[in-house]
């Protein structure tokens, strides 16, 4: 009877290493929660690139400065999209700004989120945007001049004193922007961060190291979308800009690097009661992508390539500067990318037991599966394809770039 | 707007009432919105189901203690907890799970008094526990320890919930509302004992309920109610009745809660426990 | 014109912000559900819905209405702890209808509590299989008494 007992044991799957709970042996989150922050993220630092240009005044970047926002802007719009597929009950998504419980971080999402994308976002694009808008929509005909009129909410003046009004309008709404974007990132850190149940997430770093990232990897995009835009449309790569946006890259990254290496360090040396089970993560489940994609690829040949520019700017040349910054971008968004895994998967693989390990199971179709969230990663290029089609146009009028004319650095 | 409460569910205003009030009046100056549909005023009320008679949540404080040194490992709980709660029969759902620790003798010569220790659940234990297939004679020490929701005073699961959806019945109780959970797992991120999951059926956070259905009938969680060795006990901390059970085992036994240095004041209470078992 | 006109801009911006606001406030009025925040931030209504689930076991006390001559039998013996759902099952169907008929237990659900296994503690009395009797537990035990012979 034993015997049968045993074989007829449903006993700890063969997925199992050493003792979960019961409960965790299944991944809940996965990999919609993974693209949610890496979303964000890219939203946040998109949004703080442009703000380079209106507070801090880095004039380099400003052919750069309408894209980050629209950048920002479209996948702003797809950021609650992973949240709201991951629910158990998504029809139920109204309750948390209805009933919104204080003590939840959770809450605060709908809060939060409104706030950017109204408040800080849209209000400085429509500043920034109004006289074009006017003016477009004068010129144009159909269903564009159609869409122009409608952004215009009915204001129609574009006299001097009205766009310098738009234009200090614009630049305090960066200013209370940069804390917003940085809220923005740093909440959804807090999220992990205030899991104390968790020893890999429940951690005081987590929100920085979250915002740093989220500059990192929105830089990054900023970067990469430039660089394929321009080729699109057989424009001039401008090396000014793209050397500015590699210095703030390079600047980032430093900053991101020494604090996910400060808390390595604080865990290893406090080594508390977790710190066994979070090593033999690190070298034994986490290892390709923590150590190989997150730590060698995604942040160590950056640091080291974009730091070399930094030294030696005026003996590359300019073509191989292109090619540094593309790779660049392109290793620190898959790094960036690796590191939300890293957090999410990662924080679920050992028990809070600190006894075992569960594994990840690979799922492609299905609400959580590989291909919605490959689809909402992209979903938020199509979106900048129609932004750029309608509010960055290829010709202007007096044929110099359009986005040089900043009405901000015009009133000044 | 508001229409006057009907005396039927004026509530005394208690410390808990006033910190209900003070709450909704913040979140009202948050959203900048005056006033909130007055309670009883929609037709909900009608349809609201009822308590079982005389049952008032205000005047109970429910709470469960385990006795490890009772505990056979039979999991008939375990068992009893599946279907009186209509819990999901796969081995990854539990409301209660039974885990067997065996600590090993220590290998000659280690300078050790014990050696590792292992633990197992086999499907929660749902299906009794075999002799392990560690050999006896290589067995220091082994015992079970039951597992449930430890009713934290500060409990990590209802600070988490973004919408109110799970909370702390004025009973004590940590309830999971299933008509208002958004499914998030938020809750079940925070649990840090692992006493919560995601029901595949409902898409709902799913938690122990104390039997909530029973215990406003009068009844004993159905846990309690089949536990041959007296490992589960059982009581009201606010009203104990004459032959309290809870009351004679806190007055014999040296207790201790399960993680006690997260600072989730549990208020489930184990004797017997061993420095192994989180 | 007035010299002190709100500029046009902002104008639109405060009736958007005074919108978007009204409108939460009315969605919020007719979305929070009416027994929300009695005892707590969550809905009171739950807890009587909870409460509402029909339990599978019925208790002790109810076997012992039928079942009093049992009920006196294991009240005698060392099984007086345990309750008659233990070994026969939720009978809350058998309660409201007799002709439900609850399990008969056999061997093995003897050995899930008396089988030999260290992890057992030392007071509870086990056998080892192999040196007793084989799975024949009922010719020599009766559950309700069990140190009697039949």
């Amino acid at each position: 009877m034993i015997i049968e007992l045993l074989t007829a044991l449903p006993s700890a799957a063969p997925h199992i290493e050493g003792y979960v709970y019961p409960n965790e042996q299944t991944l809940l989150w996965s990999v919609l929660i993974v693209i949610y922050p890496y979303i964000t993220g890219l939203v946040a630092g998109a949004f703080i690139l442009a703000s380079l240009v209106r507070v801090f005044r880095v004039s380099e970047l400003e052919p750069a400065y309408r894209l980050s926002l629209l950048t920002a802007l479209a996948f702003l719009l797809v950021a609650p999209l992973p949240l709201l597929f991951h629910l158990g009950h998504p029809e139920r998504c109204y309750e948390p700004v209805i009933t919104p419980h204080l003590s939840s971080p959770m809450a605060m999402f709908g809060f939060v989120y409104a706030w950017y994308i109204m408040a800080v976002l849209l209000l400085e694009l429509w500043f920034d945007y109004r006289k074009d808008l006017v003016e477009w929509s004068k010129k144009e005909r159909g269903v564009r001049a159609w869409i122009y009129r409608l952004l215009t909410v009915g204001v129609h003046d574009v006299s001097e004193p009205a766009l310098q009004l738009d234009a200090r309008m614009a630049k305090a709404i960066t200013i209370i922007g940069i804390p917003s974007a940085f809220l923005l990132h740093g909440y959804v850190g807090f999220i992990f961060g205030s899991i104390k149940a968790n020893p890999w997430w429940g951690n005081p770093l987590m929100p920085i190291i979250f915002i740093f990232s989220a500059v990192v990897s929105g830089i990054a995009l900023c970067v990469f979308i430039y660089l394929i835009l321009n080729r699109l449309r057989g424009l001039p790569q401008d090396i000014d800009c793209l050397d500015a946006m590699g210095k703030f890259l390079f600047l980032a990254l430093v900053i991101d690097a020494s604090l996910e290496a400060l808390d390595w360090v604080h865990r290893l040396y406090a080594a508390e009661e977790s710190i066994h089970v979070l090593k033999s993560l690190a070298a034994g489940k986490l290892f390709y992508s923590l150590l190989v994609v997150q730590v060698c690829m995604g942040t160590f040949v950056p640091l080291v390539l974009l730091g070399s520019i930094q030294l030696f700017r005026k003996r590359i040349a300019e073509g191989v500067r292109r090619w540094t910054y593309f790779g660049c971008s392109v290793l620190i968004l898959v790094g960036v990318l690796a590191m939300r895994w890293n957090v999410v998967i990662g924080g679920q693989l050992f028990s809070k037991s600190l006894r075992g390990f569960t594994a990840y199971k690979f799922e492609l179709a299905g609400q959580e599966g590989w291909l919605v969230a490959l689809f909402l990663l992209l979903l938020p290029f199509l979106i900048l394809a129609v932004f750029i089609r309608y509010f960055l146009p290829l010709k202007t009028d007096a044929g110099v770039h359009p986005l040089t004319e900043l009405p901000d650095h015009k009133a000044v | 707007m508001k229409s006057p409460p009907t005396p039927a569910h004026v509530q005394p205003l208690n410390r808990r009432r006033w910190l209900a009030v003070l709450g909704s009046s913040l979140a009202g100056l948050f959203s900048l919105v005056p006033s909130r549909r007055a309670e009883g005023g929609g037709r909900e009320r009608q349809k609201e189901a009822a308590m079982p008679d005389g049952y008032d949540p205000t005047r109970h404080r429910w709470l469960m203690a385990l006795d490890i040194n009772r505990c056979i490992g039979c999991a008939l709980c375990v068992a009893a907890c599946k279907t009186e709660n209509k819990v999901p029969p796969e081995p990854t759902y539990f409301r209660t799970w039974i885990e067997r620790y065996i600590i090993r003798k220590p290998g000659p010569g280690s300078g050790e008094l014990r050696g590792s220790t292992i633990v197992d659940s086999p499907n929660g234990g749902r299906d009794g526990f075999p002799p392990s297939a560690i050999p006896r004679d290589q067995i220091l020490r082994s015992f079970f320890v039951p597992k449930l929701c430890n009713l934290c005073e500060q409990s990590p699961c209802t600070q988490a919930c973004p919408v109110g959806a799970t909370f702390q019945a004025p009973d004590g109780v940590v309830l999971v509302d299933p008509h208002y959970c958004i499914g998030c797992g938020f809750c079940i991120q925070s649990c840090p004992y692992g006493c919560r999951f995601l029901n595949p059926n409902t898409r709902t956070a799913e938690k122990c309920t104390l039997c909530y259905h029973r215990i406003t009938r009068g009844l004993k969680p159905a846990c309690v109610e089949v536990c041959p060795g007296g490992a589960r006990i059982f009581g009201d901390a606010m009203h104990p009745l004459p032959d309290d059970p809870l009351s004679e085992f806190v007055a014999k036994n040296k207790v201790q809660t399960l993680k006690p240095y997260l600072g989730t004041g549990p208020r489930v209470l184990y004797a017997g426990m061993d420095k192994e078992v989180r | 014109m007035r010299p002190h006109r709100i500029p046009p801009q902002i104008l639109r911006l405060i009736l958007l912000t005074l919108a978007i606001v009204g409108v939460y406030s009315v969605a919020r009025y007719f979305l929070t559900p009416a027994s929300f925040g009695r005892y707590g931030w969550y809905r009171a209504a739950a807890l009587g819905e909870i409460a509402a689930y029909p339990p599978d076991y019925a208790g002790k006390a109810a076997c012992a209405q039928c079942h009093k001559d049992k009920a006196e039998q294991i009240a005698k013996g060392p099984h007086k702890a345990l309750s008659c759902e233990s070994c026969h099952g939720p009978g809350m169907a058998h309660v409201g209808n007799p002709d439900v008929k609850l399990v008969k237990p056999a061997a093995p659900l003897c050995l899930r509590c008396h089988e030999a296994n260290p992890s057992r503690p030392e007071w509870l009395k086990q056998v080892t299989l192999a040196d007793h009797y084989g799975e024949n537990c009922l010719e020599c035990h009766v559950p309700h008494q069990p140190n009697e012979a039949p």
